[in-house]
């Protein structure tokens, strides 16, 4: 009953959404300015049954995975770096603020130059995802409980179970919240830097190609995939952290 | 081994906590120090454990120890557990040295089973300061040093705690802060003003 409940109140506001998107385009009617969700649903349905829809979308995802990956793996040991040195600390400074500030269209277009367009996605994301988990991790670090760790000191406790009976379980509210955020930007950037480079097969260029056909309908059906693909890996990130604690 | 405290002198945002003290810590004796509140007993320990630096005078260890640093087993003021983990896990993460059976074994000396296994955040006060003190004694250690270590135990537990660590003592020696030196007869006392 309370699972009926839960799924009605979450439900129910969905589809009055819906309901109002259908009319608007009703109104509207024209396919050009703004597709309806049947539209929309049929262009999916028409997407999902060609082999070049599967392969864009393995290929972005993997692409932008990969770049939050390494963001994250990098994001997180310079962090920890900048925790047991100040110098570097300060050093990563006006890097972190730099990527943090400047607009990821910059970026792209700077590294189309250097790199070309085949690996945007993969640089984008870790740029994105760097400064994210970098900070999110070091300010957990840095609140980390001092007495804790002047008994680790004072008990020649070994580095490797400091990290994880101190630094980790710390770090886990931290963790949870820069990944989550970091998933969701790293499919925005991602797919934002495919929209500018154009790399083939991506769910990126199926985006500009559906803008320059004005394929309205096409265009919504790639993004709802863009968003679906993205809360899927937030979740399945949420339970990895989940299962750790 | 032989620490040799030696006229040292620390003052804490220009007011003096200790000023020419002496003390020589020799294995094998116990060393009980009281004194009210703000005596300096605590800045004392953190001395001799090489987390503070005097002012004037030195910490020295004498003889041929051979290590930089001493290895002690310490009862801190504080009782400072990992909280989300349980008695045995706490005593077994500070040293590659100590297995889960034998702490297991030492914890139940001071505590009844059903307190061990569990997360110490869920612990009485009495019970999380006797598992620091088993955390202290129950890793390979030179020297014993304790702050407070009986705050929070009723007179059944504080016994029983006072004859476990002079079980554990061994031929190091031991230093130990107290108000209280109620059944602390076998060490010097030595009262700080």
């Amino acid at each position: 009953m309370d699972l009926l409940k839960k799924v009605l109140k979450k439900g129910i506001p969905v589809l009055l959404w819906l309901a109002i998107w259908q009319m608007v385009a009703l109104i509207i009617h024209n396919k050009i300015l703004l597709a309806g969700p049947i539209e929309t649903v049929r262009a999916l349905i028409s997407l999902s049954g060609t082999a070049d829809f599967w392969e864009s979308v393995a290929e972005s995802t993997w692409r932008i995975l990969l770049g939050f990956f390494v963001g994250a793996v990098l994001g997180t040991g310079a962090a920890y770096l900048a925790y047991t040195k100040e110098f570097i600390r300060d050093f990563l400074q006006p890097f972190v603020v730099t990527l943090k500030s400047v607009p990821v269209a910059s970026f792209v277009i700077l590294l189309l130059i250097w790199f070309g367009s085949r690996n945007i996605s993969v640089i984008i994301c870790a740029m994105v995802v760097f400064p994210i988990l970098y900070l999110s991790t070091l300010e957990g670090l840095l609140s980390t409980d001092v007495k804790l760790l002047e008994m680790a000191g004072v008990f020649r406790m070994p580095r490797t179970r400091v990290i994880r009976y101190i630094f980790l379980p710390q770090l886990r509210p931290f963790f949870q919240s820069a990944f989550k955020l970091a998933i969701g930007m790293s499919f925005k950037s991602g797919i934002a830097a495919e929209v500018i480079g154009q790399p083939l097969h991506t769910m990126g260029n199926g985006l500009y190609l559906a803008k320059v056909y004005l394929e309205t309908g096409e265009l919504f059906a790639w993004t709802i995939v863009i968003v679906l693909i993205s809360f899927i890996c937030e979740k399945i990130l949420a339970l990895i952290a989940g299962e750790t604690k | 081994m032989t620490i040799e405290v030696k006229d040292v002198k620390k003052s804490y945002d220009g007011k003096v906590v200790l000023e020419d003290f002496s003390l020589n810590i020799e294995s094998e004796h116990s060393y009980i120090i009281t004194g009210p509140s703000g005596c300096g007993k605590t800045t004392l320990l953190r001395l001799i454990l090489g987390l503070e630096k005097p002012d004037a005078g030195t910490v020295k260890l004498l003889g041929d120890y051979k290590y930089p640093f001493i290895n002690s087993g310490t009862v801190f003021q504080e009782d400072r557990l990992c909280e989300e983990y349980d008695a045995v896990t706490n005593v077994t993460m500070v040293s590659r040295k100590v297995f889960k059976e034998t702490v297991t074994e030492e914890l139940l000396k001071l505590l009844p089973e059903e307190a061990i296994h569990k997360p110490v955040k869920e612990l009485s006060g009495g019970q999380r300061r006797r598992v620091a003190i088993v955390r202290a004694c129950a890793i390979p250690s030179d020297i014993l040093i304790m702050d407070e270590p009986f705050t929070g135990l009723d007179d059944e537990s504080r016994e029983k705690c006072i004859e476990y660590i002079r079980h554990k003592q061994g031929s190091g020696p031991l230093v130990l802060t107290t108000h209280d030196t109620r059944g602390l007869g076998f060490g010097r006392v030595i009262q700080m003003v």
